[in-house]
């Protein structure tokens, strides 16, 4: 279940913003994206997560273009995610919901997920009354309860603090481990991708200038 | 303050004794402000939910035509839906002018970009992040619009009280139209001109206490809403 980009390309205002020859992303891996503001690594993850259009190229999940409903099995973690005005705990059973799984089956998910992200005690709260870091777990919760196959994250620890990075960068870890999921993630923090990804892919200019194992 | 003190106490009996024609203009001036609302928002809440999310060319001259139709003179726009529905006008032959139906057109014409315009701005706002939750969760194009609606219900609810409020309240456009004809096209705000200018000052304050009190209920309800979001 690799994602293989072919020539993609994307504009604004004539400028590419993203401009890749060929690259792939393995099944199973984590992935960090680092280079420069401006070279194009917020561009590329909107377009892999289906959020922004491209004017050339082909992107593949499992041999079958992104577009024909593979979408579902891909999310994505913004620095500063929205979320829903009502309690955490609808917030994170909103996947769950929408794809009717069973109640029974939902109550447990949230659980799990909330005990994993330290968030239980938050359960009842309004979530938009909550701090950064407290909101970023939500929203790392919300987007891990239906076991996507693939995780993209923009800088999702980015002015958090040290405790609750650790608590995020080990949900992640563990999901990559046990279920295989694939994260692409964008880190300005080279310890943290260093610490985390199984390889580094440099951006520069919109383009992949070098992969580091 | 004297004429204030007449005008409360005459309320109170016009209320108390149950007068027919109090009542009814009470009755229509809901009705017709009720109406014209509904229809205003089935135009400008889906509108401007998909104008403000959808990112299209001359959207900045777009948003600033919405705010300057907010603030329509309604004088004006009574005025021109008169010359469309006089016997003369392109629309003379359907004999709506001095109806009710004249007047709810009259009032769609001055709230809808008020509900559109409110809409659209925290659409245009907030819009594209619910819609991004939407897409990256999993949600259809139909899940994804009912957490939109969802999201934005304080929005949209401040946006149907204000236009049924500016409604409510009209009295240049809904004059001319409607004409003030008693036990047809009268309304409370024509109500209390007529008096005003006949200097039947109590009656005319008597019914614009009622017209406050009204305001005061929606919005209350309104607020008691959101305090509790």
């Amino acid at each position: 279940m690799d994602i293989h980009i072919t020539n993609l390309l994307k504009k604004y205002h004539d400028k590419a913003v993203v401009d890749i020859d060929h690259t792939q992303f393995k099944s199973g891996f984590i992935y960090g994206i680092t280079g420069d503001n401006g070279a194009g690594k917020t561009t590329l993850l909107k377009i892999i997560a289906g959020l922004e259009r491209y004017d050339a190229g082909e992107i593949l999940y499992s041999g079958v273009p992104l577009e024909q409903g593979m979408m579902k099995k891909i999310t994505y973690l913004s620095q500063t995610p929205y979320l829903m005005r009502t309690s955490v705990y609808e917030n994170i059973v909103y996947p769950l919901k929408i794809r009717n799984i069973d109640p029974m089956t939902i109550e447990k998910k949230a659980k799990d997920i909330m005990d994993e992200l330290q968030i239980t005690e938050l359960k009842n709260q309004l979530a938009t009354q909550l701090s950064g870091g407290e909101s970023q777990k939500v929203a790392l919760a919300r987007a891990l309860v239906f076991d996507p196959e693939v995780l993209l994250l923009d800088e999702p620890t980015a002015s958090i603090d040290p405790a609750t990075i650790d608590t995020i960068e080990e949900a992640i870890t563990k999901r990559n481990k046990q279920q295989k999921m694939t994260v692409i993630m964008i880190s300005h923090n080279m310890d943290q991708v260093k610490r985390m990804c199984h390889e580094i892919v440099c951006m520069k200019k919109g383009k992949k200038i070098s992969i580091k194992e | 303050m004297d004429l204030l003190k007449e005008g409360l106490k005459e309320a109170l009996l016009l209320l108390i004794r149950f007068d027919k024609e109090v009542y009814s203009i009470i009755g229509l001036s809901i009705g017709l402000s009720f109406t014209s609302t509904i229809f205003s928002a089935i135009i400008g809440i889906p509108l401007g939910l998909y104008l403000g999310v959808k990112p299209f060319k001359l959207k900045k001259t777009f948003t600033r035509t919405i705010y300057t139709m907010m603030s329509l003179p309604p004088v004006v726009i009574g005025l021109l839906v008169a010359i469309f529905l006089s016997r003369s006008g392109p629309l003379g032959t359907l004999g709506l002018l001095f109806t009710p139906t004249a007047m709810v057109i009259a009032q769609m014409i001055l709230i809808t970009p008020i509900i559109l315009g409110i809409t659209y701005n925290d659409a245009k706002q907030y819009g594209p992040s619910i819609s991004q939750i939407g897409i990256t969760l999993g949600a259809s194009k139909f899940q994804t619009l009912k957490l939109l609606i969802t999201e934005m219900r304080i929005t949209l609810l401040i946006a149907l009280v204000t236009g049924f409020g500016r409604a409510i309240s009209e009295v240049g456009a809904v004059m001319i139209v409607g004409g003030n004809i008693k036990g047809h096209t009268r309304v409370m705000t024509t109500y209390i001109a007529m008096n005003n200018s006949m200097g039947n000052y109590a009656m005319a304050i008597s019914m614009g206490i009622v017209l406050l009190l009204i305001s005061f209920i929606v919005n209350s309800v309104l607020y008691r809403y959101v305090a509790g979001e």
